[in-house]
């Protein structure tokens, strides 16, 4: 009875797999904010170094991985692949359910899959900082980890709110040398207006994105970093399910089902995009991928596809993606990385076109299942991760009921050792469950301009 | 040093506990039946917990006030009032209220029940601050500590932090004492006062609030649904008592009765203060119609307290459906289940188990409906 399924140093990828070399219809693209038009790759090369720029908008199928981006990684990838037996027999399930735990890296998320090529393509541009925003802490401190391995400085613009409420995310930016300010704040133009409208603002992802895009647009030395949503992320992420694709193999197995929480839809890319590429190709046709979203924060069930800013301010392109309106502050939930008014292109377009499809969870409920997780499995999975735990457990209870014995695949993509307030909150009975008020929102905005392009 | 005016009705909660509901002009039928008066010993359990506090106490002599403070051992006090011994009444607490306001008391801090609240909040109005100690049979009304103890607590907790309270809005609610005996509850919004509270805020367990503060929910709750009847000028809105309902109202520029039920359509004002008949002929009228009301009192009510104008006929016309429930984060995290009795069975259980409140801008939250019996904080 095989627990771990491990991979040598020297089996992890040696490239990233493109998804958007497999796709039927070719992605919307992204378009300028100011003109409307579609972006060309100058447009961007004020914030992020070329080498990203041509792999957001790559045709090639397989992207080397730099070696020296492959040291790095080796501290702790190839990350285990672990059956869940424990918890297969608690649920008494007949299906077999295995999950990738991605918090065995240093920063304990799945984060610096990303956070390392992208400190890495910087350095090699003769950049000397980067300027990013966090949510609950764990990209920024993802990223800290990375810039200082390559002797870069560091400038993390942290969700007012988490700053106070997650000081230890603050202080692990802190140890691997990189500068964490609340946002919003007076260095930016976009944070003092924010402040200036409302000097007691808890702050917001959106917010924050601003500040770091207007940081890096306005310093030479200095570019902008997203943890998430942009085409070069997912891609960083496909690490995982290369690996979890290898390791299924090694017990003849192949997923039925692919799960994964979805915040900017990074981790879930990750782990899905080989196996979405294998139905696309048509060798798998019937894997089920499900993303899983909060159902306080549910652009891809609830939102619109359509094109909408990145950010508060809308300086970043104009994404087509599932968006709730870039203007969307999301209620303060425990699961923070999972805040987010939009959601990875790809990922939306999948699962526009059917490919994939996405749930929606409360988050008391997401706390019942990342309790059983952790009496089972052992580990005090991070609230964002428990999202997707909470789908596993319900596909495995599907399963229960029909005797059938799927093969299911999740995302473990990080721990939740800084989340314990959120675990104390649960065990007081203080969680809330929210309500995204679909109808009365979409009347609100009858009365609002139309953003272009929409 | 804080200035207190300490108030007990003596003969708060004594048909409690002889089976009466609610003591008004009963107090012989109660001492007949064996009750004691314990409205003094919850005051004492209160006071005795703020011995060394640096608050100074005007009180009434005899039971009302001075017995109760010796009985506690507190001694910084002044009798400010003297009322008839034996057969204290409502209008001696209305009389030394009227001191207490002369005095510029920072709070008033009774024992009592509903109709205390009630006496008391009629001289005050939201001018000055009330705090009861629960010793009532029913206390509706949300300026009530949960404990005698938790209102020690509150107390403490001002005189800590420099003699700030945090204050909130706290509905007054007049339950009329004769249906009530009944076996009906028939109630209505009589006002809404000021009260001080302790955010329930320990560190580690902390509630994640959508804002901190109770206006700025408010405001944001305001924000929200106005932007949504803009958006929606062929709806005719009802919109409830209370201070949230008023914050759409402000943020839209209208004027808005504290404590009747309104209509607004196109974003101006069509009616105020309607009764049962005028909400039946102006709804028959202006289909589609929505209901925007609040959760009221300390038990988290939802229709039917303090909202006797919208009848079951009145809520089967506008559909369930159309019922837009707000409350703040602040309100929510004391009533986490709400109750629904619209005086018709059927429709409450229409209500289905949970119900969307909106408790931010754009934000709502899935609230539990209770299904036991509306629930008395305390022994009833
Ligand atoms: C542990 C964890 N999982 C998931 C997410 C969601 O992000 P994404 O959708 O980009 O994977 C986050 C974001 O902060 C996270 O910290």
């Amino acid at each position: 009875m095989q627990t771990k399924i491990l991979l040598d140093e020297d089996q992890m990828p040696k490239a990233w797999y493109n998804i958007l070399a497999d796709l039927p219809t070719p992605l919307d693209p992204p378009l300028h904010p100011g003109t409307g038009k579609p972006l060309v790759p100058e447009d961007l090369a004020q914030i992020f170094p070329m080498e990203l720029i041509m792999q957001e908008m790559s045709p090639k199928r397989m992207i080397d991985i730099p070696s020296e981006v492959q040291d790095v990684l080796r501290l702790w990838r190839p990350s285990p692949l672990y059956r869940a037996h424990r918890l297969e027999k608690q649920l008494k399930t007949p299906a077999h359910i295995y999950y990738k735990y991605e918090g065995v890296s240093p920063p304990g998320s799945h984060k610096p899959n990303t956070a390392v090529p992208q400190a890495y393509y910087n350095m090699k541009a003769g950049i000397e900082r980067i300027a990013t925003e966090t949510g609950a802490g764990q990209w920024g401190s993802a990223l800290a980890f990375a810039t200082q391995l390559f002797g870069l400085e560091c400038t993390v613009y942290m969700v007012r709110a988490s700053y106070t409420q997650k000081p230890y995310r603050k202080s692990m930016m802190q140890v691997w040398g990189a500068e964490c300010i609340p946002s919003p704040s007076t260095r930016t133009k976009s944070g003092s207006a924010v402040l200036q409208k409302d000097p007691e603002t808890p702050g917001s992802l959106g917010i924050a994105i601003s500040e770091a895009v207007e940081d890096a647009a306005t310093h030479s030395n200095t570019n902008y970093s997203l943890g998430s949503v942009l085409n070069h992320v997912c891609l960083h992420q496909t690490v995982t399910g290369l690996e979890s694709k290898e390791q299924l193999a090694t017990v003849d197995e192949y997923p039925d089902v692919v799960i994964g929480c979805l915040g900017g839809g990074s981790n879930f890319a990750g782990i899905s995009f080989p196996f979405a590429g294998d139905k696309l190709k048509g060798t798998h046709r019937d894997t089920d991928i499900i993303a899983v979203e909060p159902a306080s924060c549910p652009k891809l069930t609830k939102g619109v596809y359509t094109y909408d800013y990145g950010d508060v301010a809308g300086l970043t392109p104009l994404l087509k993606m599932f968006t709730l309106g870039h203007d969307f502050i999301p209620p303060s939930i425990h699961a923070g990385g999972l805040r987010y008014h939009g959601a990875s292109p790809i990922d939306s377009k999948l699962i526009h076109d059917g490919i994939m499809r996405a749930v929606s969870y409360h988050q008391s409920e997401v706390f019942d299942a990342a309790q059983t997780f952790a009496r089972t499995e052992g580990i005090i999975i991070a609230p964002e991760t428990s999202h997707a735990a909470k789908a596993a457990i319900d596909e495995a209870l599907k399963c229960k009921k029909s005797g059938e014995a799927k093969t299911i695949l999740f995302n473990c993509s990080g721990h939740g050792h800084f989340d314990m307030s959120a675990f104390d909150a649960y065990y007081a009975k203080q969680l809330v469950d929210y309500e995204y008020p679909e109808k009365l929102i979409r009347e609100s905005l009858a009365r609002l301009p139309k953003i272009p392009g929409a | 040093m804080y200035l207190i005016g300490f108030l007990v009705n003596p003969i708060a909660g004594m048909g409690g506990t002889v089976g009466l509901k609610g003591t008004d002009g009963q107090v012989e039928e109660a001492r007949a039946r064996g009750a004691m008066p314990k409205a003094a010993e919850r005051a004492v359990e209160t006071l005795v917990l703020l011995a060394g506090q640096p608050v100074r106490y005007l009180a009434c002599s005899g039971t009302m006030g001075e017995e109760i403070l010796k009985k506690a051992g507190i001694k910084d006090y002044e009798v400010v009032f003297c009322p008839d011994q034996g057969t204290t009444s409502a209008d001696d607490s209305i009389a030394v209220c009227r001191v207490f306001v002369q005095r510029r008391v920072d709070l008033v801090l009774f024992c009592g029940g509903d109709g205390t609240a009630r006496d008391i909040y009629s001289v005050l109005g939201d001018a000055i601050p009330m705090l009861g100690i629960p010793a009532g049979v029913k206390m509706f009304s949300a300026v009530f500590a949960v404990t005698p103890v938790a209102a020690a607590q509150i107390i403490r907790s001002g005189c800590t932090s420099g003699g700030r309270f945090f204050l909130r809005d706290a509905e007054v609610v007049d339950v009329d004492e004769e249906a009530y005996r009944e076996g009906e509850l028939r109630s209505r919004l009589f006002g809404i006062a000021k009260s001080p509270y302790v955010q329930g805020l320990s560190q580690g367990t902390k509630q994640v609030f959508e804002s901190h503060d109770e206006e700025r929910a408010k405001s944001d709750i305001g924000r929200f649904i106005s932007e949504v009847m803009e958006g929606t000028p062929e709806v005719l809105y009802l919109l409830g008592p209370g201070s949230t309902t008023a914050a759409i109202a402000e943020r839209l520029g209208l004027k808005k009765t504290l404590l009747g039920f309104d209509a607004v359509k196109g974003v101006k004002l069509v009616d105020s203060d309607l009764n049962e008949k005028a909400m039946l002929a102006l709804i028959k009228k202006n289909m589609p119609a929505r209901l925007v009301i609040s959760i009221i009192g300390a038990q988290g009510s939802l229709l039917g307290r303090g909202t006797q104008q919208v009848s079951p006929e009145v809520l089967r016309m506008i559909g369930i459906e159309n019922i837009i429930v707000i409350a703040t984060p602040q309100k929510l995290a004391e009533t986490p289940v709400v109750f629904v009795d619209t005086g018709d069975a059927v429709l409450d259980r229409d209500f289905g188990d949970h119900i969307p409140v909106v408790s931010g801008y754009r934000i709502a939250r899935r609230v539990r409906i209770g299904r036991e019996d509306i629930p008395c904080p305390n022994e009833c």
